[in-house]
């Protein structure tokens, strides 16, 4: 598989996403503008779904660009440094937006605190997204004087920023050193699959047709189950990634798990954006849910089990990609 | 082999305890069920054992989430009574762990059994089971400490389950960890 390329398709959507998210979310403060504000959130959270992918094709491309002449091991592992540093920033604002998306949508109300905290973290996220691009930049197109062997010499914000960025090596090591730490994010993985199919599960299973005498509306109130399971599941998903990067980028199974994330974000989208939810958002008990409504719920049923299943058969394809 | 071997130390008595497998666990390795479901390099082997309990946690303790979360509260508005058809899933995901489970013993009967934690597990289903029966039969009107009871046990089971990857001392009969 040539993550190479993929990188290179993936790795401008976390640092042209967030520019735009900032401007539009900025651009809202301005005006009385929801759309604005909404659009804003809508980009950092799928942005955020985005980056997963481009951080981990990041790991492949590395093994695939180590085998080439003239590339600085030195300027891959600051560009990876730079990467492990900015993705809990990009994460934490598509979680943030993703709260304040939920509570607006319950309260209907503006809250300026809470868009202040997701402005500044979306700003920090922006600069070290662009840390991250220039300095993978530099691994193809290095500056004069910092072929492979020199020393990096870093300059005005780079410095500060570097202070920050761990090391890779450090970082994975610190994740398999204790074989109690894994087992405690495996553990803490399953629960949050648990807490994410339980209520993602009970409000499909609604929509299609399961336990009718149950309103729409209350069942609905049980996603914040799910999106904790959701934040859980990311944190110790990308955690223990960070602690076997080959191993997982090698792993047929493990791309197929992320493929299908990936379509749960569309299929999220779908769900909430082209008006289907608004037309199951007030079905009573007993009530029928529109044929298209009942499609995305099943389809994002089964894109969980798929989930589920390809994360299961990790270990089975361990070693059945090439970088 | 005898199931526990003692060594006496002089006038010191007992000074170690050595645990090993006992003989049937040897044959119930060597026989063909065993052996394939663990050596087979097919994806319906081992793993597709691991993806059937996988499936059956997912729906059992998701199941068991959801009813946890609003018998504690959370969600008031969501009526309670007719969530009693979610124990449909809930022992759907039990059933089809316990038969997934009985294969995934038989692949690796040495690892499980030689395992204190396994019995912990066991114990923990047990007393899970129990709970969730007190709460299918009362509910609506369900004790809050119930609730919380069941959803610590069946935190532990999946905690157990998880913990037992770490935890055993033989592999296989007569090859340790």
């Amino acid at each position: 598989m040539n993550f190479d390329h993929l990188h290179l398709l993936l790795n401008h959507v976390p640092i042209i996403g967030f520019f735009v998210g900032v401007g539009l979310l900025l651009a809202s403060f301005t005006g009385t503008n929801d759309d604005l504000r909404r659009s804003a959130l809508i980009v950092f959270a799928a942005v955020a779904l985005l980056t997963i992918p481009t951080f981990v094709s990041g790991v492949g491309a590395d093994r695939s660009i180590a085998r080439e002449p003239g590339i600085s091991e030195a300027l891959v592992r600051r560009h990876e440094g730079a990467a492990m540093l900015g993705l809990w920033f990009v994460i934490a604002t598509g979680a943030a937006a993703l709260t304040a998306l939920w509570r607006s949508r319950r309260t209907g109300g503006k809250p300026r605190g809470t868009l202040t905290v997701i402005l500044l973290l979306a700003i920090v996220a922006s600069i070290l997204m662009g840390r991250t691009g220039n300095t993978g930049g530099d691994i193809r197109h290095p500056q004069p004087g910092t072929g492979p062997g020199a020393a990096i010499t870093e300059s005005g914000i780079g410095s500060i920023i570097h202070l920050f960025e761990p090391s890779p090596d450090g970082f994975t090591n610190l994740m398999v050193a204790n074989k109690w730490w894994w087992a405690t994010m495996m553990v803490m993985h399953f629960v949050g699959l648990s807490l994410i199919i339980g209520a993602i599960g009970a409000i499909n299973l609604r929509i299609i047709g399961f336990a009718k005498e149950i309103p729409f509306g209350p069942l609905h109130r049980l996603l914040p189950l799910a999106m904790a399971g959701l934040a859980i599941n990311v944190v110790t998903g990308m955690l223990a990634f960070i602690g076997m990067p080959a191993y997982y980028a090698a792993d047929i199974a493990f791309w197929f798990k992320l493929g299908a994330l990936m379509l749960l974000g569309l299929n999220v989208a779908v769900f909430y954006l082209t008006g289907i939810f608004h037309r199951v958002e007030r079905l009573g008990p007993g009530e029928d849910a529109a044929f298209s409504a009942k499609i995305v719920a099943a389809s994002s049923l089964l894109l969980w089990f798929a989930v589920i299943i390809s994360g299961r058969y990790i270990q089975h394809f361990e070693d059945s990609l090439r970088f | 082999m005898p199931f526990v071997a003692f060594v006496v130390d002089g006038a010191f008595g007992i000074t170690n305890v050595q645990l090993s497998a006992p003989e049937f666990l040897n044959t119930l390795e060597r026989s063909g069920l065993s052996t394939w479901i663990r050596e087979s390099e097919s994806a319906f082997a081992y793993y597709f054992v691991l993806v059937v309990h996988n499936i059956g946690l997912a729906l059992l303790v998701g199941a068991c989430g959801v009813l946890g979360a609003r018998l504690l509260g959370f969600v008031p508005e969501l009526p309670v009574a007719p969530l009693r058809r979610y124990f449909r899933f809930v022992w759907a995901g039990f059933w089809l762990n316990v038969v997934s489970g009985v294969f995934l013993l038989i692949a690796y009967p040495t690892k499980a059994l030689t395992n204190p934690v396994f019995y912990i597990k066991l114990v923990l289903i047990a007393l899970g089971v129990v709970a969730l029966k007190r709460i299918e039969r009362s509910i609506p009107q369900v004790e809050r400490s119930l609730a919380l009871w069941m959803l610590g046990l069946w935190v532990g089971v999946l905690t157990a389950g998880r913990a037992l990857a770490y935890t055993a001392t033989y592999l296989l009969y007569g090859k340790g960890t």
